[in-house]
């Protein structure tokens, strides 16, 4: 691996993930090794404890993406952080003074075996993984360059050798078949995904369908809704509660399902700041609501008050609407908030058509009685509407349990003219069609009711269970929303609460935090967080490395190899030269102890006593050299009478050697 | 079923070999992170993993091209030497020539090895040693086996060798090295010019049939100063480099004939001389002889089989140095023995036949026993390597130490294994040598045979 590369693979991947301080480290951290000379001298135990500390690092991050995200950005979530988890182990080899790892530190199955396995080198699949890892962070406009300019590096140093020039062209035209070949990817990506986009929805989408929503009219039971939260929602100046939040809204009626006739969507394009949605460019607005909600997968219809004009705030990718109304992201976070606003008085997009006032002929009778019974026909719209919202409160109520239809009649004519009872989904349908009946034109609407105020967390919330249907009207140039639904509604569905809701709601407002946190700045907080979460792990490491001996800088691909413990090193005689030394009898470079201390007592003065020097080197030399050791009574007399001529010649000036002779 | 199975494994293991000599490191590389990037890359939305494929896909691409302009023909003459030894580097002469009317620079050359990869038959019928320990799918599919068996069949690694720059007509001179990794017969089928493309990623390759092989003897051990057991007993005369065997009968002198001495010792040069009858005597001679038995009764060339034939091989070189005749025992396709030492075979010739020792799977422990008892009026000693320490085993040493022959018992075992030996205390004479650290355990033997 030619030098700096794998600090500069380092450098992007922190770069393109938006953690340049931590990859800036991890780089230096590498990169450093050049300048440092010593190596450690690690065992294979000692990387299996690495490799033991990047599998548990492995393990919890792979435990927090899979409670963080859904499965596919869990998956690139892994493999973005897997530099990171990995670096302990590149660590360790570089800094090893055997420079590779053995293969069977990756294998339990291995590490029993007593042999040495083939040993590697991680640090060219490091630079690859580097680079994998910094794509997962889809930085669309600088990841390729960076690509092409490290690949270019590190293959300049295995390149054949057919000259600079043809190695140049050929990179070049690597370079720009790579290009051509992604961008025609995803190009190809984008026109197959619009093509089955309708077919794709209806079978992930949790959400109403933006085209057909099919209702439980004639059908037999009781209704049974979750409490989950689903929305949370902040009323802003002009805004006012209880409101109605849509998800769509349709136009033709075929019984049991509402059908978005002319529906299609389009594109909305987002405004400069990347964050602001326009979705009619003309319209005034005099309120504003703000909506935090969950969008599975990045991806779902937005809950919107009636008539939203611009949605502020809203981190997503692409964004689309109906003609009728609906707003849908197709690739955003798990969680979003935005704020809407919207004009008070009503939406007056999309104005009537034909089909708006059609009742079908199945109804018809039923409609047509009512309608005549209550007198609507020709009577303004507001009358009309006042009319209906009386009829629906004075004779009906509101009943989960649903009855079905009786023989040979419309569940529709069984609720308007027998049962008098139903949910919200006959009251609509029922609204819109008599509506029409009398000359208005109206649309069935879903969504949901924001009605409860929650005080855990001290903001408005809806749950699942809060899913309502209603009635649009077009009154003086603007769809209005009518709701006949009887309000005790909302009470028939509380009641049922468990006991356990407020320790759930607890639990959820927790989840909530979490994900707010998790969705919001991006990924900047999570980066920060996992920063300092290394700090000590890191520590760790480096404490436990250096506990541990070290051995002088191994020449390169050269394994360490510990000096044997030099046998009589200890000797006390060291110290008695060492004296001598500093009285001025200097030894020679290469002179014999022996000759030396001849010389050193035919020069030395009568103070130094120089007769018990060749007894001491004598038994220094059996010491050092002689296979069988020293006995126990003769290394003791050694130093005894070593330390004993050492305390009768403090160190101090004397009559040199040079002096002397 | 078995035969799609091991179709199938021998159209990968080709493919493997293929790409391993196609594709350089940074290729291989290349193509790893290409397979990575595809399988992160999918959806083009989500990361800009597939740009990072397109790109990988281009640069192999691009190298394919370069690939296609094959490298110059050179004549290439290896000099390969008889023997190599399991672990020990050999490096062999290689004159290059090139024919060409251009120069040829950058150029490598690679051997091509015999395909090593087992046929059904050995697929079907060995048992890779930690077969039992393995999982059921593992068992059924045998993959496991036949990775053991491929790597039991590849002798040898032997890396590039790039070459010096070659003027038109000129011939060189260069070094091939080779490091043996398992013993027996390496086939060597044929050489391989190759040149890296521009990029590094792939090499043009030109390969040429040469045939030619070579036999690896087992690793031997460096063995301490051992009296064998028996030696010295039989020393008569010091007759060191008799051309007889055992208790053949070697001249003496001459003398005078007797009635009955048969006509074929009639020395009629003598008899002419002194013009009586006059004929050769013989006597008895008596040599140190020693039995060399290896025990190959094992299911699958495990370690410790390995192991055990090193050991073999390291006494067989250290007796031919020590004056003394020595049995090669053990049982294969048949029962054998091979007799080296004081000039009658070479220690050469033992390793050979150690080199291509191969378990024995169809007969039964008793063959070696018989083997051992036919010949043991004529043994001095016996060195029995053993691969276990069960009662037959155990028969065995005792029936040779109750008919008098001194015999040193090695039993290598597997660190695993549990320690049969040594269990009901280390009987005098028999020695545990655990797999990967035999080395240790011979040097051990010093102080105890």
């Amino acid at each position: 691996m030619p030098p700096l590369l794998l600090g500069a693979a380092l450098g992007f991947w922190g770069w393109q993930t938006g953690v340049l301080p931590v990859g800036l480290a991890m780089a230096l951290g590498l990169e450093a090794r050049t300048l440092v000379r010593s190596r450690w001298d690690l065992q294979r135990a000692d990387f299996n404890r690495v490799s033991d500390l990047s599998t548990v690092l492995l393990v919890l991050m792979g435990v927090y993406q899979a409670v963080a995200n859904e499965s596919a950005r869990a998956v690139t979530g892994i493999i973005q952080w897997l530099p990171l988890l990995l670096f302990p182990l590149v660590a360790c080899q570089l800094y090893s003074a055997a420079g590779r790892v053995e293969v069977a530190v990756f294998f339990w199955s291995q590490r029993t075996r007593p042999d040495e396995t083939v040993r590697v080198d991680l640090t060219p699949a490091y630079f690859g993984l580097c680079l994998l890892a910094a794509s997962t962070a889809n930085a669309r406009t600088t990841f390729y360059a960076g690509l092409v300019v490290l690949a270019g590096w590190a293959l300049w140093h295995v390149r054949g050798r057919t000259g600079r020039l043809r190695w140049g062209l050929a990179m070049a035209v690597a370079a720009l078949l790579g290009w051509a070949g992604h961008v025609g990817l995803a190009e190809a990506q984008r026109v197959v995904e619009r093509r089955a986009q309708s077919l794709f929805l209806s079978w992930i989408r949790r959400d109403p369908d933006p085209y057909r929503t099919t209702t439980s009219l004639g059908d037999i039971g009781e209704l049974k809704l979750s409490d989950r939260i689903v929305l949370r929602v902040e009323p802003g100046p002009g805004a006012r509660i209880p409101a109605l939040l849509r998800q769509a809204s349709y136009n033709a009626y075929h019984a049991p399902a509402w059908i978005a006739v002319d529906g299609g969507f389009t594109a909305v394009p987002p405004e400069a700041d990347g964050a602001t949605w326009l979705l009619r460019p003309d319209g005034a607005t005099d309120a504003r609501l703000t909506v935090s909600a969950y969008l599975p997968r990045g991806r779902g219809l937005l809950a919107l008050p009636n008539g939203a004009v611009r949605l502020d705030d809203l981190m997503v990718v692409s964004l689309a609407r109906s003609r009728l109304g609906a707003v849908r992201v197709d690739e955003g976070l798990g969680l979003v908030t935005y704020t809407a606003h919207f004009p008070r008085r009503g939406s007056d997009e999309s104005p009537p058509t034909p089909g708006d006032v059609r009742v079908p002929p199945r109804e018809t009778e039923a409609i047509t009685r009512v309608a005549a019974e209550l007198g609507l026909a020709g009577r303004p719209p507001a009358e009309a509407i006042a009319a209906l919202r009386a009829y629906f409160l004075g004779r009906f109520h509101y009943t989960r349990y649903l009855r079905g239809a009786g023989p040979g009649r419309t569940a529709l004519e069984e609720f308007l003219l027998t049962t008098h009872a139903g949910h919200c989904e006959y009251f609509a349908t029922a609204t819109t069609l008599l509506l029409r009946a009398s000359g208005v034109p109206a649309r069935y609407a879903v969504g949901y009711a924001v009605h409860e105020w929650s005080g855990v967390e001290h903001r408005w919330v809806v749950r699942a269970r809060d899913a309502h249907a209603w009635a649009l009207a077009w009154v003086d140039g603007a769809w209005i929303e009518v709701d006949t639904t009887p309000a005790v509604w909302i009470e028939e569905e509380t009641s049922p609460a468990s006991a356990w809701q407020t320790v759930s709601d607890v639990w959820e407002w927790a989840t909530f935090a979490f994900a707010r946190w998790r969705w919001s700045e991006r990924q900047d907080r999570l980066t920060g967080n996992l920063g300092w979460l290394l700090i000590p792990l890191a520590a760790m490491l480096v404490w436990r490395m250096w506990a541990r001996r070290r051995v002088g800088q191994a020449a390169p691909a050269q394994a360490a190899v510990m000096p044997s413990p030099r046998a009589g090193g200890d000797s006390e005689f060291y110290r008695v030269e060492r004296r001598l030394t500093e009285l001025g009898f200097a030894r020679a470079p290469g002179e014999p102890l022996a000759r030396w201390l001849d010389v050193v007592a035919a020069a030395a003065p009568p103070a130094v006593a120089t007769a018990p020097l060749p007894a001491l080197l004598a038994l220094h030399h059996r010491y050092r050299f002689d296979p069988a050791g020293l006995a126990a009574a003769d290394r003791r007399r050694l130093r005894t009478d070593a330390e004993a001529w050492l305390a009768a010649h403090p160190p101090g000036p004397a009559s040199g050697r040079a002096a002397a002779t | 079923m078995r035969r799609l199975l091991h179709r199938s494994f021998r159209a990968v293991s080709g493919l493997q070999h293929r790409l391993g000599r196609r594709l350089t490191p940074a290729g291989q590389l290349a193509g790893a992170g290409l397979l990575a990037a595809l399988v992160i890359g999918p959806n083009t939305r989500l990361t800009v993993a597939y740009q990072a494929a397109t790109f990988i896909g281009a640069l192999l691409l691009v190298a394919l091209a370069g690939v296609l302009r094959r490298p110059p023909a050179l004549v290439i003459r290896r000099r390969l030497p008889r023997f190599a030894t399991v672990g020990e580097p050999l490096s062999y002469p290689v004159t290059v020539l090139n024919p060409g009317p251009r120069p040829a620079a950058g150029l490598t050359v690679l051997e091509d090895l015999a395909d090593p990869r087992p046929s059904f038959e050995a697929w079907r019928t060995t048992p890779a040693p930690d077969e039992a320990r393995r999982n059921r799918f593992d068992r059924a599919v045998g993959y496991p086996r036949w990775a053991w068996l491929l790597s039991m069949s590849q002798r040898a690694t032997i890396g590039e060798q790039p070459l010096p720059v070659l003027p038109p007509g000129a011939e060189v001179e260069t070094r091939l090295s080779l490091l043996p990794q398992r013993r027996g017969r390496l086939t060597l089928s044929g050489t391989t010019v190759a040149r890296r493309e521009p990029l590094g990623l792939m090499r043009a390759l030109r390969p040429r049939p040469a045939p030619a092989t070579l036999v690896i003897l087992p690793r031997r051990y460096p063995l301490p100063p051992l009296t064998l057991p028996g030696a010295r007993r039989y020393q008569h005369g010091g007759v060191a480099l008799a051309q007889s065997v055992g208790d053949s009968e070697e001249f003496v002198s001459l003398r005078d004939y007797r009635p009955g001495d048969p006509l074929k010792r009639i020395h009629w040069r003598s008899w002419a001389r002194s013009g009586r009858p006059v004929v050769r005597e013989y006597q008895d001679e008596f040599f140190v002889r020693h039995a060399l038995v290896l025990d190959t009764f094992t299911p699958a060339p495990t370690a410790a089989f390995e192991e055990a034939v090193s050991v073999a091989a390291s006494f067989a070189c250290s007796a031919g140095t020590q004056e003394s005749l020595l049995d090669l025992l053990f049982v294969g396709p048949e029962a054998f023995s091979v007799t080296a030492g004081r000039g009658v075979g070479h220690v050469e010739h033992l390793l050979e036949i150690l080199a291509a020792v191969q378990p024995c799977r169809d007969r039964p422990f008793a063959t070696l026993d018989r083997l051992l008892l036919e010949r043991q009026a004529a043994l001095s000693g016996a060195i029995c390597v053993l691969l276990g320490w069960d009662a037959p085993r155990r028969a065995l040493v005792s029936r040779l130490r109750g008919l008098g022959i001194p015999t040193l018992a090695l039993v290598v075992t597997d660190p695993t294994a549990t320690p049969a030996v040594g269990a009901d205390g280390e009987e005098a004479g028999v020695h545990r040598l655990l797999v990967g650290r035999v080395g240790e355990g011979l040097a051990r033997l010093r102080g105890d045979a």
